[in-house]
């Protein structure tokens, strides 16, 4: 036995110490550890013991069971708050991703200018949401704004109210959040492109691939990793929504641009439900799960492979 | 900016400290909400006022934005200890606390100072909970539609006091290519005035307050009835369109830049306009539209009270007496033209406007606070969306629908009431 031992061994590693525990380590994590554990292990297990609460912030808590969900799944507000999110998880994946990869082929190539194109288009991620929220507000002004005076001026009569349309008021606010996106996105690509091996690129071109083709089948499988990450941020971005919303129509007219986050805030601290708001989060949480756990999945399980 | 910020955080510091080092007994802790820039002055002379009146007494005076008062008063009233004084609003926010023990009884007080008889009865009853004074009120304002004499010149229209005369109004005003009303409705509020007075002048105050405390259904073909009128003016194109774009504030701008004639708004509106033009500003009480019914108005009103389980309550009781007394409302008339609620002000110094508004609101038969402050939070949450709703398609919006929302929601609300009592 010992003799495998001995022949299995790694350099400067003795049988005898290998099953001596390193506490160093986790002597150093408990502070972290416990402020984790505290600050949002604790808040999260507690949050679903709110949901099945009528807590009001104030009274004493009473255990209502399900009955907030039973009224969740009932409130039209809610329905109309879950679908908003879920388009704009749509419109994020696809529509930035896609417009920051084309920035970023474009501006990889030697042009003139692409540093200065580069920083205008990075430039609205160093802005605060409130702030981009207040910016778009002005500009989808309908009488004074910058698009309607734009339309008003080539001769359009009934310009569309945008942030006061129903039908438009909710893709007006994603457009805003898209434009901060794509300058993130694109800086992704261009540090993925920066990384590419130059000689599977030129592999590729001896073999006769241009253009589309030596993107389609060489360039983009490349930036995968890249493009997982991008997708990712785009998800819990897109899930996280409140600050647009809460600054440029406060979920209106009517709920109509509405996203979780927000209808969550109002009942829990607009209307002191904190129980049925705890009962919204915990739906939020589970929409996040849904979606991050197959991510997780992949992620733990490639870990492992190493 | 960033200078006068840091004396003003050193200074607070050394007030923190200061207060601290003194003994508890002599700190009053008082939460205030005045974080607008002149309702802010009148609570700082107001304060300075009482500590020069009682040296050997401190103030700990904390400032917090007026929305965000609203949700943190919560915290403040379960903390330990909680504030002594605190801002607030009649009517059933104060209840709420009332109901929930958090208020302090205040009827020695009223006692102690005679307030029985110099304050006016009917503000006496809002402050009163089965028998008991839990509120100081001080001041309150008026709503009334609002108009600039020199744009209705324009489309030579008189202010409008029939509902007949106010759509003609309308008509008159659009021909002349301005806007007849202006309205902000991204924080929907703005509609709710409309209901209120809406309802008041087609079903009464009385049943108006009844829907308020949740007694009557929405569903009832009174509200209906609101409906329809509402609709009236949206057929005879009164409002600024796209209104959901707007904050009340960029809706005013309309009026001060003269686009627009009219708002429906509370007296707070002059605080808005630029000096310059404020004589160009005056108002009537709302439309009559059916004259056998009696007439409501919304004059919200504000005050003070006191934490239950304040630490120092023979201090709080003083400060809400300095308060609660003539000087300190005459000081808030003359320096925000806020109304009193005590009859023993000497009016003569008021301003025409203030007069005025004096005289709506006595001359009104039922006096009521606002839709958000006359029901419950959250009551008040599921209207303002529906009256969003409505107006974001006022004419094609499926009224019916919209109302039995309301009516599930007031029949859910009304039964939580009653568990909880």
């Amino acid at each position: 036995m010992s003799a495998i031992n001995l022949i299995f061994r790694r350099d400067g590693q003795t049988p005898g110490r290998k099953r001596r525990i390193q506490w160093t380590p986790y002597l150093f994590l408990v502070v972290p550890l416990a402020i984790y554990f505290v600050w949002i292990v604790g808040p999260t297990f507690y949050t679903f013991y709110l949901s099945l609460t009528d807590w009001d912030g104030i009274s004493q808590m009473r255990f209502i069971g399900l009955a907030n969900y039973e009224r969740l799944f009932q409130d039209r507000d809610f329905h109309m708050s879950f679908a908003n999110n879920v388009r704009w998880l749509v419109v994020f994946i696809t529509v930035p991703t896609t417009i920051g990869l084309g920035l970023a082929l474009i501006f990889n190539t030697d042009i003139r200018g692409a540093q200065w194109f580069k920083i205008s288009f990075y430039a609205p991620l160093i802005l605060s949401f409130v702030v981009i929220g207040m910016i778009w507000a002005w500009i989808y002004e309908p009488r004074n704004g910058l698009i309607n005076s734009l339309l008003y001026g080539i001769g359009v009569e009934r310009p569309p109210g945008w942030l006061a349309d129903r039908q438009l008021a909710l893709y007006a606010i994603i457009a805003a959040a898209v434009w901060r996106q794509v300058g993130y996105v694109m800086i992704l690509y261009l540090a993925g492109l920066k990384n590419l091996d130059p000689s599977l690129i030129e592999a590729g071109r001896v073999d006769g691939a241009t253009g589309w083709t030596l993107f389609r089948h060489i360039i983009f499988p490349l930036l995968g990793p890249v493009t997982v990450v991008i997708v990712v941020i785009s998800i819990i971005d897109s899930l996280r929504a409140f600050d647009l919303v809460s600054v440029m129509t406060r979920g209106g007219p009517a709920g109509a641009s509405n996203v979780l986050a927000n209808f969550m805030y109002i009942e829990a601290f607009n209307n002191y439900k904190m129980g049925y708001g705890a009962a919204i989060a915990v739906m939020l949480f589970m929409l996040s799960l849904v979606i991050i756990i197959p991510y997780l999945y992949r992620t733990i399980k490639t870990e492992m492979e190493y | 900016m960033t200078i006068r910020r840091i004396a003003l955080l050193l200074t607070v510091a050394s007030l923190l400290i200061g207060g601290a080092l003194l003994a508890q007994d002599d700190v009053i802790r008082y939460a205030s909400n005045a974080s607008d820039e002149g309702a802010r002055e009148l609570d700082e002379a107001r304060v300075a006022a009482f500590e020069a009146a009682n040296p050997d007494r401190i103030v700990e005076h904390s400032v917090t934005d007026h929305e965000a008062f609203k949700q943190a008063i919560r915290a403040f009233l379960v903390a330990d200890p909680a504030p002594d004084v605190l801002t607030w609003f009649a009517g059933n926010r104060m209840n709420f606390f009332v109901d929930r023990g958090l208020a302090a009884d205040l009827t020695p007080l009223y006692e102690r100072e005679g307030w029985y008889d110099v304050y006016a009865p009917g503000f006496i009853e809002l402050a009163t909970v089965d028998g008991a004074q839990y509120f100081v009120p001080t001041d309150y304002y008026w709503w009334a539609l609002y108009f600039r004499p020199s744009v209705m010149e324009q489309a030579g229209v008189q202010p409008p006091e029939t509902w007949d005369e106010l759509l003609a109004a309308c008509d008159a005003l659009r021909a002349q290519d301005i806007i007849p009303i202006t309205i902000g409705t991204r924080a929907p509020w703005t509609a709710a005035a409309w209901f209120d007075f809406l309802n008041m002048r087609i079903n009464g105050p009385e049943f108006h307050r009844s829907l308020m405390l949740l007694e009557e259904s929405y569903t009832d073909e009174r509200v209906v009835a609101v409906f329809d009128y509402w609709r009236q003016l949206y057929e005879h194109d009164c409002f600024l369109e796209n209104s959901a774009a707007y904050e009340w504030q960029d809706a005013l701008d309309f009026m001060n830049r003269g686009e627009a004639a009219m708002y429906l708004m509370g007296g707070f509106i002059t605080d808005s306009v630029p000096d310059e033009i404020e004589d160009d500003y005056d108002f009537v009480q709302f439309p009559i539209i059916d004259p056998d019914v009696p007439i409501g108005i919304d004059a919200p009103t504000d005050g003070f009270f006191m934490a239950a389980n304040a630490s120092n309550p023979e201090g709080g009781m003083d400060l809400l007496a300095w308060f609660g007394s003539r000087e300190a409302q005459e000081l808030a008339a003359e320096m925000l033209g806020r109304l009193p609620t005590r009859t023993d002000v000497d009016l003569s110094g008021f301003t025409e406007a203030q007069q005025k508004g004096i005289a709506l609101v006595q001359s009104a038969d039922y006096v009521l606070q606002f839709y958000d402050r006359d029901t419950t939070p959250e009551m008040a949450e599921a209207g303002l969306n529906a009256f969003a709703e409505f107006i974001a398609d006022p004419m094609n919006a499926d009224v019916q629908a919209i109302l039995e929302s309301l009516e599930a929601d007031r029949v859910r609300i009304a039964a939580e009431q009653a568990a909880e009592e």
